[in-house]
């Protein structure tokens, strides 16, 4: 088994449960990919918009080049670690159980984004300027993307 | 409303057994899922749709009780 490999399963199995080590499916690796890969770029960019929005930067197109880069990055590993899984594992189709956690993970934490829409159509009727809209509603997709991913490796792992 | 009990349990370690020591991969193929998925549903993790349900009776050659019970009083 490779380092890369065996890291996935301590991640997985032992991290989150304690039980003894089982190896952990290509969905389930995806997922994990996602989740470091939206919470790092995604992460990083709330870092740096929030030191913009410290320093009185209110201008949206201002925080035009740290999205693009935020994205890049979470193409890059979104794009390299299901490169590395791949290479380290056979890559198997979704079946019927990813795609029921899925679904059940996404219709437990579909609140936050809705919250965030109501709240940011609230914050455009009171008049609040867009880019503290704009933040609203990205930073509610990114907690509700976290959740989801989260959510998807407790199903994976304590069960449905 | 009283909240749902009981669970679902199966026989498959001892069907994969009792066909030639049936590796969970093995299964798993001839089902149509992942390993993890069959290792899943042994272990009492995921309870599975009706019609994997029915595709392992169907490996085994056995009713769908045979392979799974209700258990009405379990946790």
């Amino acid at each position: 088994m490779t380092v890369v490999s065996r890291i996935f399963d301590i991640m997985s199995s032992r991290a989150v449960t304690g039980e003894a080590r089982l190896s952990t499916s290509f969905a389930e690796k995806s997922v994990w990919i996602q989740l470091i890969g939206v919470a790092v770029a995604l992460g990083l960019y709330f870092v740096v918009a929030g030191w913009m929005l410290a320093r009185g930067i209110t201008i949206l197109p201002a925080f035009a080049g740290v999205f693009v880069v935020a994205v890049v990055l979470l193409v890059t590993i979104l794009v390299g670690g299901h490169l590395v899984a791949a290479l380290v594992g056979r890559p198997e189709p979704t079946d019927v159980r990813d795609r029921e956690i899925e679904g059940r993970a996404e219709s437990r934490t579909g609140w936050i984004l809705a919250t965030g829409v109501i709240g940011a159509i609230g914050a455009l009727v009171v008049a609040v300027e867009p880019v503290w809209v704009a933040h609203l509603l990205l930073l509610s997709l990114y907690l509700a993307e976290l959740a989801r991913l989260a959510l998807q490796l407790v199903y994976y792992r304590r069960g449905m | 409303m009283e909240p749902a009990r009981g669970s679902v349990k199966n026989r498959i370690r001892q069907l994969r057994f009792e066909h030639g020591e049936m590796t969970q991969q093995e299964l798993a193929e001839r089902i149509g899922v992942s390993r993890q998925t069959v290792n899943a549903i042994e272990g009492g993790k995921y309870a599975p749709s009706l019609e994997v349900a029915f595709r392992i009776a169907l490996v085994f050659t056995v009713p769908l009780e045979t392979v799974f019970q209700f258990d009405p009083d379990a946790k």
